[in-house]
């Protein structure tokens, strides 16, 4: 006889619990199963059923299998059918009394596979749902976590994080660029109403062309930054947009909104492995950017009011960023913290369109000496 | 190709001999040792698409290793990455085996690897995640497991119930509920069971005598604690 080729499983007393493998062939009486009873099934032997013998039902691990089962001479069988030709096959030949029982088990299958559809769909739509609110309803949540934190435990934070990175940095202690950023800084400052905070600016010789803010006030120039500056009025203008960064709590913003949504993140997804891991940290990198580049607009903005009330001309502010946008070009404006310099200069231009015109005050000290003293020729070109 | 399981316990080796053309997929970095006739290939099984889903979605390796005796016969050694037991199957084109993502270490050329989405309540609650591998075909099946596996032979309707981080394999002609430990959902937890699968024969269920995440947790309170 040629090798067996088995298409069903087949259980009962004598076989081994991983089932017999199984030739199911379909006549208009019943059926005859071939049981392949040796590897290969060189040795076979062959059981015929009546249709009227089987019951019906759908089983398995997906409940996709159609389960045959009957009481045979060597006591009871239970037959698994996972092959489609097969399970038509039977349900063409099966008399008209089986259609019912056989219905019902196709019914049993449809029902499962729309329950599985219904249920990822409703845990599709939750977890929708969820990024969405956490998306646009998390600024109001961070607000008011921020808003319930003390301006003295904001002080401690940023003090500490200060001290550690003035420690590995070379500060440039006195001179005519360090009085003139504690100018400019007590001007600007002078203009916020009900200050809480005590603005501690330190000048930190790098070529670096950066300046930043640590929440609690702090606030760290880079010489390099001043020596890209062709104006005092341009270093005042990033000065008060570092001042506002401090002054709408920013830094703690941030903290509290990336502490909260990676533990949410967490919660719901766990420590997922493969795709689930990478959008985890695809989620967050995208929200800490949506969030880093709405702060850095409002700090413009503010800081664009901040440096008018101080009297101090708010042009350079846009002169500076329009600069930097020269070094900006084939940068993805989509994938940075920061908006586009260009961008954000046109957007200050507008506002500042609005605003009415006033005569700016100019500064006490000597520009030409300030960039005397950070070890540059005295003549403003670059 | 014949295969025998060498030092059987904690740290067993398979030695899986190939005959001339013969071939064997492993997970990759399983070879230890072979003969100098065996060719090492990487394949992606299934093709980029069916590779690039079973390491996003199930989290097992990108790339099999393809082991082919194309110079002539020869043997090669695999083993594990984790210790614990091989077990051999024989599959025969009918009996398909639902594997959890560690838990294949090799299989003959006839074998096909699926990676299948669970339903929401195990892929959830069963602790094998949303996906996981469904094999399939003709030959030989090397499955590995974290401890020692135990086989439970489940007859028709026969139940049996199953902590679900200890499961390695189960057939598909199984089916299973996964259902708290007991009927209070404090008590679930505070036995340390949480969650278990209630299986339904007939069918095979291979189980590990230990749980994987359990180690984990217990070795990480000994790692020192760096900034």
């Amino acid at each position: 006889m040629a090798e067996l080729q088995p298409n069903a499983l087949c259980f009962g007393d004598e076989f081994p619990a991983s089932g017999m493998p199984c030739l199911v062939q379909i006549e208009s009486s019943g059926l005859t199963v071939t049981y392949a009873l040796n590897h290969g099934g060189a040795e076979s032997r062959s059981e015929s059923v009546r249709f009227a013998d089987v019951s019906v039902s759908a089983g398995g691990l997906n409940h996709d299998q159609l389960v045959l089962q009957w009481v045979g001479a060597a006591g009871q069988r239970t037959l698994y059918l996972k092959n489609p030709d097969v399970i038509r096959a039977f349900r063409q030949m099966a008399p008209d009394h089986m259609s019912r029982p056989l219905e019902q088990a196709a019914e049993q299958v449809r029902q499962v596979r729309q329950r599985h559809r219904v249920v990822w769909g409703l845990v599709g739509g939750t977890v929708l749902a969820v990024v969405l609110g956490l998306w646009f309803g998390s600024d109001l949540l961070v607000e008011l976590a921020v808003s319930r934190i003390p301006a003295e435990w904001e002080q401690k934070l940023g003090e500490s994080a200060y001290r550690e990175f003035l420690a590995g940095q070379d500060v440039m202690k006195d001179g005519p660029a360090v009085d003139a950023v504690k100018e400019m800084t007590q001007r600007l400052a002078s203009q916020v109403p009900n200050n809480p905070y005590r603005f501690d600016v330190t000048v930190v010789k790098s070529d670096v062309v950066n300046a930043f803010a640590l929440p609690g006030g702090y606030i760290v120039v880079f010489t390099g930054l001043m020596k890209k500056a062709e104006s005092p009025e341009e270093v005042a203008g990033v000065l008060a947009h570092e001042l506002n960064h401090v002054l709408q709590r920013h830094g703690l913003e941030r903290i509290i909104k990336q502490l909260g949504f990676v533990a949410v993140v967490s919660i719901v997804l766990g420590n997922p492995p493969g795709l689930g891991g990478i959008m985890k940290q695809l989620g967050i990198e995208l929200m800490t950017l949506k969030f880093g580049r709405a702060q850095e607009t409002e700090a413009d903005m503010t800081g664009l009011q901040l440096l008018y009330q101080a009297k101090i001309n708010p042009e350079g502010m846009i002169t500076f960023f329009q600069r930097l946008a020269e070094k900006d070009e084939g940068r993805v404006e989509w994938l940075s913290t920061h908006p586009m310099s260009s961008a954000r200069a046109d957007h200050l231009k507008a506002k500042l369109a609005e605003m009415p015109k006033q005569q700016a005050e100019p500064f006490s000290f000597e520009w030409p000496k300030v960039r005397g003293g950070l070890g540059m020729s005295s003549s403003s070109a670059p | 190709m014949k295969s025998e399981i060498l030092y059987p316990g904690a740290f067993p080796m398979a030695r899986v001999e190939l005959g001339n053309g013969e071939q064997i997929k492993a997970e990759s970095g399983a070879m230890v040792a072979c003969s100098p006739t065996i060719d090492i290939e990487s394949k992606m099984e299934g093709g980029f698409l069916g590779a690039l889903s079973r390491k996003f979605l199930t989290g097992e390796k990108f790339f099999f290793q393809t082991l082919r005796a194309s110079r002539g016969a020869g043997e090669v050694l695999l083993a594990p990455t984790v210790p614990g037991e091989i077990v051999v199957l024989e599959l025969d084109g009918v009996n398909e085996y639902m594997v959890q993502k560690d838990g294949f270490l090799a299989g003959g050329d006839g074998i096909t690897i699926d990676s299948q989405m669970q339903s929401m309540s195990r892929g959830l609650l069963g602790g094998e995640g949303f996906f996981i591998l469904k094999i399939s075909g003709k030959g030989m099946l090397l499955l590995n497991s974290f401890g020692a596996v135990h086989k439970i032979e489940l007859k028709p309707s026969q139940e049996y119930i199953v902590d679900n981080s200890h499961l390695v394999a189960w057939s598909t002609t199984t089916s299973y509920n996964i259902e708290k430990a007991t009927s209070g959902w404090v008590a679930s937890f505070t036995s340390g069971e949480g969650f278990v699968c209630r299986f339904r024969g007939p069918g095979l269920v291979f189980i590990q005598s230990r749980n994987p995440g359990g180690f984990g947790a217990w070795v990480r309170q000994f790692i020192p604690v760096s900034e």
